[in-house]
């Protein structure tokens, strides 16, 4: 376990700012009620065997007592390093992204199940959609009574859906909660 | 009578002196003084008769016939003497002696000019007062004569008191009358060209056609040099024109047209025609003339205004609509007013003029929009709201196409399967139909032209220019309101940010209410564009307070909130299909509810916003819709009671909707599992998402249901009660913006009642108690506050001037110790010098 370098932090920075935008700040400057200190602590990231975790810094403290091959997890993960490098968010990351998010799409309730199953959001699952979504941002998938589903890429802007025809793909599928169950192992 | 007949057959006799009738009896017919006093001249003549010479005459050869006359002679002389004597003596009082006498035979005896001849002064203030009675509606000069003499008089008196006093009082009483006439005659001159005036306009009413020359009259009448003249000039011819002006638009007849032979009624006709138009433009050319002088400008800002409004389908209507926009935003309430009317009802009755003048008009505003860089008065975009574009047009149009695509499509098939089958026929039979279709054509084109009801497509492209004008003009001043306020932080701290800074947007309010209104208009490719501007005024340079400096906000909570109305308005007209969830209006809305004051900011947008934004939409997050209910119920405290309940009513909206918001109302703190991630409550937050309100209470409510409202405290103590009664169906009746009206009328019938605002506590007090004695015991206490208010005033203002005196003394006293320090140190300076100089 280790905190991020340079490169890393502006990378997950980054990722994360595609969907919670200037909320970015909540995440990191959130108190933690956890651990005997009277002051709150903070919440840090902190790399563990190719995965980010997102956990409070009393954690953090309690966890150096574990060796590193050791330690399997800590805090919540948020994401992994792909072998090619890259950083992808996992499916745990979805709760802090809910609450953060800063574009939103919520689903019809008859498609739900469509994209838990791993299929990208079609224009005719869209219940609603946040304005002025645009190609590119990171956006979070909620069904029409706000339970997160999942997240992906908006393939298409808000302005451009309008005219979408009904097939088109309006979210990039990149995570669900449908996942815990599909790919249990991997997580 | 019969003396004179008596008499005849003596013919050397000279004719007989008039009988002898005392003045009194002589009875004068109105028009003989009428005519005698008008011409003078006559009279005058008259009046230089040697009366003497002639009775001296008749006497002598009386005396030479007959001595029975010549006693009667005497006696009637003697009689006459005396008489003159008495009548000399009552001169003044009986006016009527110097009107002439009109014999028998018609020959005009003016006897008491020759009686008063002698007597200078009383026949000069006769003739005065005469004039006087003949213009008996001046009575205004008469007061003015008199002053004026009496200012002379002291004058004269003042110049020499050596000089005789009859001359000096002859010599500016000449002066005097000569004013006096001149006076006179300009009154005269009003008079008669008033007459004239009313005689022409009259004319030309009763029978336009034959008089319609006299219209030149009157023009030049209306150029005269009074200013009351031209006045009424100009309002008796815009009365006549709006008139006599045919239905039609005049057309000279070309030269061509002239130069062939016409029938007497249509030479009288093109001459009447013409006659009028002349008139007309030269009419017009006076009004935009004078317009440009202040003191006219009323009169014709306001006939050039009906004359729009009444025949906007007539000649020169182009220069007319060009003044009325050039004023449409003047200073003068009251020409702005007919201005603004005028427009309002071009656009509602399109049909006098087929929709063309709306399209200059809208025109016209947006080029003085323009150029005025989009400081105008509100009221000159306010017009657009009275516009109104035919939705169904579009559509009967669209049908109409695809029908005649088919019907061509149908046709042209017919047509080449039939000519297939006729090619064989002769042509003789084509030629005759084609000549058949021909006709037909020409007698529809005939038709369409001749109807008065103008082409679906025409009135579509007329309503597509109007329109894009319109839209031009709002995005324009979309467009400037946003530049004054990005431009702001750019620029360093300076004049010229200052400058910008304080620049209002006075077009701003009404753009955005025609922008709602006219929502479902607005093309799909703007919407985008729209949506940001929207977005960056309904911010309103609050995230640019931040910036280095503090400056003043540029835009009002009202006009942000209309913002956001707006951008709910649009996306909800526009979107059937899509729903789109416009978060970043929401959140300006939960933050301007904390900007919210009941006094500055109109309450009404306020509701409408909490209507369109809260209660209307459908679905929300849990999150968002307990951090309003919260937001709302803390508002609903701090503010008046129309307000408060706007906000409860919003709140009841929401709770209605979200279930699990009720949570809000149960009396354990933290929200248990449903609180999400945010632990506490962040009153201050800017994210309603954010603010964790679902760990609050509802305390608000309890305080409410105390409240000295009765509407809000049964209001509030129903809403506290709403999670223990779940079973019973809420009916929400009334939406936020109609329970705010009701509230607002209520609070101003209190108002009134109670009388003076200043005691707006003691009145709220008593209410509670009892409503129905509000008026005696509001007097009440009002007189006692008096009292109380003065005791505590005059004892405040003892303190004041306790201070005061204090402060005054004070300075005194350092002033005397600085001399006196100063004084000490001379002192010491002085032993100095004189020190060494030992």
């Amino acid at each position: 376990m280790r905190p991020l370098d340079e490169t890393e932090t502006s990378v997950v920075f980054e990722k994360l700012f595609k969907f919670v935008g200037n909320n970015l700040k909540n995440l990191v400057e959130n108190p933690s009620h956890e651990g005997p200190d009277s002051n709150p602590g903070r919440y840090c990231f902190r790399l563990n065997k190719n995965k980010i975790y997102y956990c409070s810094e009393s954690l953090v403290k309690r966890a150096t007592n574990i060796a590193r091959p050791n330690l399997v997890s800590l805090g919540t993960c948020i994401g992994k390093y792909t072998h090619g490098g890259n950083f992808h968010l996992t499916v745990q990351a979805l709760n802090l992204l809910a609450a953060n998010a800063k574009h939103k799409v919520w689903l019809k309730p008859q498609s739900e199940m469509s994209f838990l199953y791993g299929n990208h959001v079609l224009k005719s699952a869209l219940g609603r959609i946040t304005e002025n979504i645009v190609s590119g941002d990171g956006v979070v998938v909620f069904s029409m009574s706000d339970v997160p589903l999942g997240f992906g890429v908006a393939a298409k802007s808000t302005q451009d859906c309008r005219k979408l025809d009904p097939n088109g793909i309006v979210v990039l599928h990149q995570g669900d909660i449908g996942e815990y169950l599909r790919i249990e192992d991997e997580l | 009578m019969g003396k004179k007949q008596k008499q005849q057959p003596k013919i050397v006799l000279p004719p007989e002196l008039p009988p002898e009738i005392h003045d009194d009896e002589v009875e004068y017919s109105d028009d003989d003084v009428k005519f005698v006093n008008e011409n003078r001249e006559f009279a005058s003549l008259i009046s230089s008769l040697d009366t003497k010479s002639i009775t001296k005459h008749v006497t002598r050869v009386a005396d030479a016939k007959d001595d029975a006359l010549e006693k009667l002679y005497e006696q009637r002389r003697m009689k006459k003497d005396a008489k003159k004597e008495t009548e000399e003596t009552g001169l003044q009082v009986d006016r009527v002696d110097a009107l002439p006498v009109k014999s028998l035979d018609g020959e005009v005896y003016y006897r008491t000019a020759t009686r008063t001849a002698p007597v200078n002064g009383p026949r000069k203030e006769e003739t005065e007062e005469d004039d006087n009675e003949d213009k008996g509606f001046v009575k205004l000069t008469k007061a003015e004569k008199r002053a004026k003499l009496k200012k002379s008089r002291k004058e004269g008196k003042k110049q020499g008191k050596e000089v005789a006093k009859e001359e000096v009082e002859e010599a500016p009483q000449s002066t005097v009358l000569d004013e006096v006439k001149e006076d006179l005659k300009a009154e005269e001159n009003f008079e008669s060209k008033k007459c004239k005036l009313a005689e022409l306009g009259n004319a030309l009413i009763t029978d336009p056609e034959s008089n319609i020359k006299f219209l030149k009259d009157m023009v030049q009448l209306s150029k005269d040099k009074d200013l009351t003249i031209v006045k009424l000039g100009l309002l008796s011819l815009l009365a006549v024109f709006r008139d006599i002006i045919p239905g039609y638009r005049i057309r000279l007849p070309t030269e061509k047209e002239q130069e062939m032979k016409v029938s007497k009624t249509v030479r009288k006709m093109r001459f009447y025609e013409s006659t009028l138009l002349s008139a007309y433009k030269a009419y017009l050319q006076r009004l935009i003339a004078l317009e440009k002088l202040p003191s006219f400008q009323l009169v014709a800002v306001q006939c050039i205004c009906s004359l729009l409004d009444k025949n906007p389908h007539f000649n020169f209507r182009e220069t007319l609509l060009d003044v009325t926009v050039r004023n449409i935003s003047s200073s003068n309430e009251a020409i702005r007013k007919f201005c603004c009317s005028t427009i309002k009802s071009l656009f509602t009755n399109e049909g006098k003029h087929g929709g063309e003048a709306t399209v200059e008009a809208v025109r016209l505003i947006s080029y003085q929009v323009k150029d005025h860089n989009c400081q105008l008065h509100p009221d000159s975009i306010e017009v657009f709201l009275s516009l109104s574009f035919d939705e169904d047009l579009a559509r009967s149009e669209q049908m109409e196409k695809d029908k005649k695509f088919k019907d061509k499509k149908f046709g042209k098939k017919r047509k080449n399967t039939e000519a297939s089958n006729q090619l064989p026929e002769n042509d003789r039979k084509k030629s005759r139909q084609e000549s058949i279709s021909k006709t037909r054509e020409e007698v529809e084109a005939d038709y369409k032209a001749a109807s008065f009801s103008l082409d679906v497509m025409e009135k579509r492209q007329m309503q597509t220019k109007t329109l894009s004008a319109m839209f031009e003009i709002y995005f324009r001043i979309l467009k400037h309101t946003m530049q004054s306020i990005v431009v702001r932080p750019e620029t360093n701290p300076g004049a010229l940010s200052a400058a910008v800074g304080m620049e209002p947007h006075p077009l701003l309010d009404p753009c955005l209410k025609g922008l709602a209104k006219f929502s479902h208009l607005i093309d799909l490719d703007f919407l985008g564009d729209l949506m940001n501007h929207l977005k960056i005024l309904a911010a309103g340079g609050s995230n640019l307070s931040n910036t280095l400096e503090k400056l003043p906000k540029c835009l009002t909570v009202s006009e942000r909130l209309q913002c956001c109305i707006v951008a709910f308005k649009v996306m909800r007209t526009n979107l059937d299909a899509l729903n789109v969830d416009l978060q970043d209006f929401t959140v300006h809305l939960y933050n301007l509810v904390l900007e919210y004051r009941p006094g500055r900011d109109q309450g009404e947008v306020l509701a409408e916003a909490l209507k369109i934004m809260l209660c209307d939409d459908r679905q929300h997050d849990m999150q968002k819709a307990a951090a309003f209910i919260k937001r709302l119920a803390t508002l609903s405290l701090s503010v008046g009671s129309a307000d408060s309940m706007a906000a409860l009513v919003t709140v009841k909206h929401l709770l209605l909707k979200n279930v699990k918001c009720r949570n809000l109302l149960e009396n354990d703190t933290g929200g248990g599992s449903v609180s999400g991630t945010i632990p506490k409550y962040l009153p201050y937050s800017t994210d309603p998402n954010l603010s964790g309100a679902l760990a609050s209470v509802l305390w608000e409510l309890s305080l409410l249901s105390k409240h000295y409202h009765p509407a809000i405290s049964t209001m509030a103590t129903g809403l506290s009660s709403m999670s223990t009664e779940q079973n019973q169906v809420f009916l929400s009746k009334s939406s936020p913006l109609l329970a705010f009206k009701d509230m607002s009328i209520d609070q101003e019938l209190s108002f009134e009642q109670s009388g003076s605002i200043k005691l707006n506590n003691k009145r709220k007090r008593s209410h509670g108690n009892a409503t129905s004695d509000s008026i005696g015991s509001t007097t009440v206490t009002s007189s006692f506050n008096e009292d109380d208010l003065r005791k505590k005033f005059s004892s405040h203002f003892m303190v004041l001037h306790d201070i005061k005196e204090n402060e005054r003394l004070r300075s005194k006293l350092d002033k005397t110790a600085k001399s006196l320090q100063l004084y000490e140190q001379y002192k010491i300076q002085k032993k100095k010098r004189s020190k060494p100089s030992k």
